[in-house]
């Protein structure tokens, strides 16, 4: 229990710390907020209201702590581009970056863990020196540039899967998603509107690929280093001399001892995933969080670019947090570390 | 062989197996419903930054034009007669320009149903003049009168053409009257996506960033109906992006393809590459406080060394001229007499000598978020350098450039490159008096360059332009020499607009004077 406290006050300082940072930053930055939220051609005297009406005329420490009363209390501003509440533009965006961000990661397990597994499996051999290939390949390629590439091929050239969006403009019309929870695919799931789960999931392969490739060579490369280290273990040894079967040993004992980083790694390139959508969304014009993100900030606004931070800034502690979570329940040793 | 007999096991082969399927049955299912046919898509870059129709003053004018009407429509030049009616049937004016009489469209209601009448004209034109985003363009407005409900005699404080000024595609729109109030007792009373228009389209949803969808007005006055009566149009700031949009068949039209897209597009015969004459028109402001810079002879050295054919072909990629001053060609007042500097590296270097400059260093700062300033900015300063110029450059977003020019000015940037286009029809009002008329306070005269006897021919031709347009013309003219000869700016050059239109599809013609409009109930399926 007071490990758990520990952990819930350090993270309590990272928000607060990362919160002061990004506030800070966007004050001194040298622009306009008149620029964003009346036009391009707002004139001095609608700048100098707006101004006072934002209350940015005053002391930075001032505006710091209205801001972290006020955040506290729900209410995290408001967009200077949509004039909207900022916490409400991020609830309606939200449940498409976490289902985006489901599937990235459900295809970086599945497949990080199955090619590493594979690559353990023919270590040395051709489909070892492929599966390090693409694992080096996810890792280093800019999402951005991924992005665009898948969707010129899949897109543009072999017309597989739509281009852009969550779902085809014309489902609208034709098969509305009820919205229940507001995570759609979800919704479409739950509501029978099965031809709009469909293409959802059709809409869902190139960005959550996309958005999986870091992961998913992180994870391979983890899991092919981690199973190969296991099986060569002592304990695994006197378990062969023992006489166990090769499935107990692998799946009994080796696995479940190479889990662990496993799922460290996955937990932090989950939370990398967050700030991920940031390109991915921009290239497949996602209606989610990064899309919304990259707008923010190119238009600078301070309010949206707060939340969006404050929210990452949960997102990851609350990730490491589960995953401190699970390690510790494989190996309890960790709580007494 | 342990290890290879472990990982041998079914369930290995039931991982590899599993994960295949998911990417199989996702990538074997196919896109749902048939295409609405009802429903033109559209992909655009314009962002709303207002609903508000008076305060509006950016790339929602995209939106607007279909959701509110002013008075007149401004057709192209050459186009005959020079305006469409809208709301206004007919008009007239004095002959000292200064009255101007307004006579209203018999039927036109706004979308909740209530008349278009002379009281609506009066409080959208009050309201604009006090509070609007462009409200500079009601100055002449002394008084409004509506005379009855179907006129509004306009008079105004000195000549103007209210002709133009009433077809602005910023701050002339009639708005409900019920709506303005509506607005002073809630200022985001627009922000959700309300209208309080008579245009054909109406807003029916809106997601900020994402998302808006038109749907026709059935009541509008207009005998045609359009073609489409739904418009669902995606927010996509990036042109690829929209790109990718349009040649797969997501959307019927991209209105923000890249330029250097346009190529590809001509190769391809389901579409028309189409270029217009655009109001766009990039410059850069010499900061004229600062020494050297505020000796016109080094200015107009700094104006010898630039490649001018260069700058255009790389930075509007074949769909640009050099311009003559801030007046885009096609808007008036332009003048093709205007002179162009023409690249003179060696006597720009003579003329620097003769000026006592060594060791020169300016820093140049651009728009990073325009490509186009991003692909031509690098040409300036291999031409400074080429004249022994060092051009430190610096690319910040728009709104960062803006506020550092205008808060310090003394410290500033010593050249601002821009792309400027005229609130409406009219660059001796806008261009050329926003961009170069002293001001007591830099608002968008950035170079800071005052110059009374510009200033005096500036003012007299804004006010001669209602009455005598030709007489204005040649005060303008007169002014954009000064400009040429002073040079407080560099000429860069005029943009052209080129569209990419899809051979399925009618698409009204781009419209100069409403740059940022698309006019959806015009749009249908070629023949």
């Amino acid at each position: 229990m007071k490990i758990l406290w520990k952990r819930l006050s350090s993270a309590l300082l990272v928000l607060l710390a990362a919160s002061f940072v990004t506030f800070t930053l966007a004050r001194v930055i040298p622009s306009d907020p008149a620029l964003a939220y009346i036009g391009p051609k707002a004139t001095e005297a609608d700048s100098a209201q707006l101004r006072i009406t934002l209350g940015l005329d005053q002391p930075i420490p001032v505006q710091y702590f209205k801001y972290i009363g006020q955040t506290l209390q729900g209410n995290w501003g408001y967009s200077l581009s949509s004039k909207q509440p900022v916490l409400q533009e991020i609830a309606d965006r939200l449940p498409s970056t976490l289902e985006l961000i489901f599937f990235a990661m459900g295809f970086a397990l599945i497949f990080g863990v199955a090619m590493g597994v594979y690559a353990a499996k023919y270590r040395g051999r051709l489909q070892d020196s492929v599966i390090r290939l693409l694992s080096i390949a996810g890792v280093s390629m800019p999402a951005f540039w991924l992005g665009l590439l898948l969707q010129m091929l899949f897109a543009g050239r072999l017309t597989w899967f739509p281009a852009t969006g969550q779902f085809d403009i014309e489902l609208k019309y034709d098969n509305p998603i009820t919205k229940i929870t507001g995570f759609p695919i979800f919704d479409s799931i739950i509501t029978g509107n099965f031809a709009a789960t469909m293409n959802g999931l059709h809409h869902m392969i190139l960005p959550a690929l996309t958005l999986s490739a870091y992961s998913f060579g992180l994870i391979s490369r983890m899991a092919r280093a981690n199973l190969l280290e296991v099986m060569s273990q002592d304990y695994i040894k006197v378990a062969r001399a023992y006489g166990l079967s090769e499935r107990l040993i692998f799946f009994k004992l080796a696995l479940r001892n190479a889990l662990p980083p496993i799922l460290t790694i996955t937990g932090l390139s989950t939370a990398y995933l967050i700030t991920g959508t940031f390109f991915v969304e921009q290239v497949y014009n996602w209606p989610g969080i990064g899309s919304f993100a990259v707008n923010s900030l190119i238009s600078i606004d301070y309010p949206a670019i707060m939340g969006i931070t404050l929210l990452a800034a949960i997102g990851y502690l609350v990730i490491n947090f589960i995953v401190d979570l699970i390690h510790a329940k494989l190996d309890p040793r960790v709580w007494m570390r | 062989m342990s290890i290879k007999t472990a990982f041998s096991s079914k369930r290995v082969r039931l991982i590899a197996v599993t994960s295949s399927a998911l990417l199989g049955i996702a990538s074997l299912t196919v896109p749902t419903a048939a295409h609405a046919a009802s429903v033109f898509k559209v992909a655009t870059s314009a962002a709303v930054t207002t609903w508000d129709p008076i305060q509006s003053f950016s790339t929602e004018a995209f939106y607007m034009t279909n959701i509110y009407e002013p008075l007149l429509w401004k057709n192209p030049d050459g186009v005959s007669p020079e305006y469409t009616p809208a709301l206004a049937t007919s008009w007239s004016s004095s002959k000292d320009g200064k009255t101007w009489t307004f006579k209203l469209r018999a039927g036109a209601t706004f979308h909740d149903g209530s008349p278009v009448n002379a009281a609506a004209v009066k409080a959208s034109f009050e309201a604009s003049k006090k509070i609007g985003g462009a409200g500079f363009i009601w100055d002449p407005l002394k008084t409004i009168d509506a005379t009855s409900d179907d006129t509004v005699v306009i008079s105004l404080s000195y000549a103007a053409p209210m002709d133009l000024i009433a077809s602005s595609t910023y701050g002339a729109y009639i708005v409900n009257p019920k709506t303005l109030t509506a607005v002073a007792t809630n200022s985001n009373y627009y922000e959700s996506g309300k209208d309080g228009g008579s245009g054909p389209y109406t807003i029916s949803s809106y997601k900020a960033g994402s998302s808006v969808v038109l749907t026709e007005y059935a009541k509008h006055w207009a005998t045609e109906k359009p073609a489409y009566p739904t418009i669902d149009i995606s927010i996509v700031s990036d042109g690829i992006t929209a790109q990718q949009m349009m040649t797969s068949g997501q959307v019927d039209w991209a209105t923000n393809i890249p330029l250097t897209s346009m190529t590809s597009f001509k190769r391809n015969n389901k579409y028309s590459v189409i270029k217009y004459k655009s109001p766009f028109n990039y410059l850069g402001y010499f900061n004229t406080l600062r020494a050297p810079l505020n000796n016109p002879v080094v200015r107009q050295a700094l104006s010898m060394a630039l490649n001018y054919r260069e700058i255009a072909a790389v930075g509007g990629q074949g769909y640009a001229t050099q311009a003559r001053g801030p007046v885009p060609v096609g808007i008036y007042p332009y003048d093709p007499a205007i002179p162009q500097y023409k690249m003179a590296r060696a006597k720009a270097k003579l003329m620097l000598s003769s000026a006592g400059v060594k060791n020169l260093t300016i820093k140049i700062t651009y728009a990073s978020e325009n490509s186009a300033e991003a692909r031509f900015v690098p040409l300036i300063k291999d031409a400074f350098e080429a004249i022994g110029v060092t051009a430190e450059v610096q690319g910040i977003l728009f709104n960062q450039q803006w506020a550092a020019a205008k808060k310090d000015p003394a410290n500033a940037q010593d050249l601002f490159i821009v792309k400027y286009w005229p609130t409406y029809s009219d660059a001796g009002v806008d261009n050329l008096w926003s961009l170069f008329h002293s001001s007591t306070k830099p608002f968008f005269n950035l170079s800071y360059w005052k110059n009374a006897a510009y200033d005096k021919l500036v003012d007299d031709a804004v006010e001669l332009s209602g009455s005598d347009k030709a007489a204005a013309q040649k005060l303008y003219s007169q002014a954009m020499l000064m400009l040429y000869k002073e040079a407080p700016g560099l000429y860069l050059y005029d943009e052209a607009q080129v569209s990419v239109i899809p051979k399925k599809f009618s698409i009204p013609k781009y419209n100069i004077n409403y740059p940022f409009s698309a006019f959806f109930a015009g749009v249908k399926l070629a023949q």
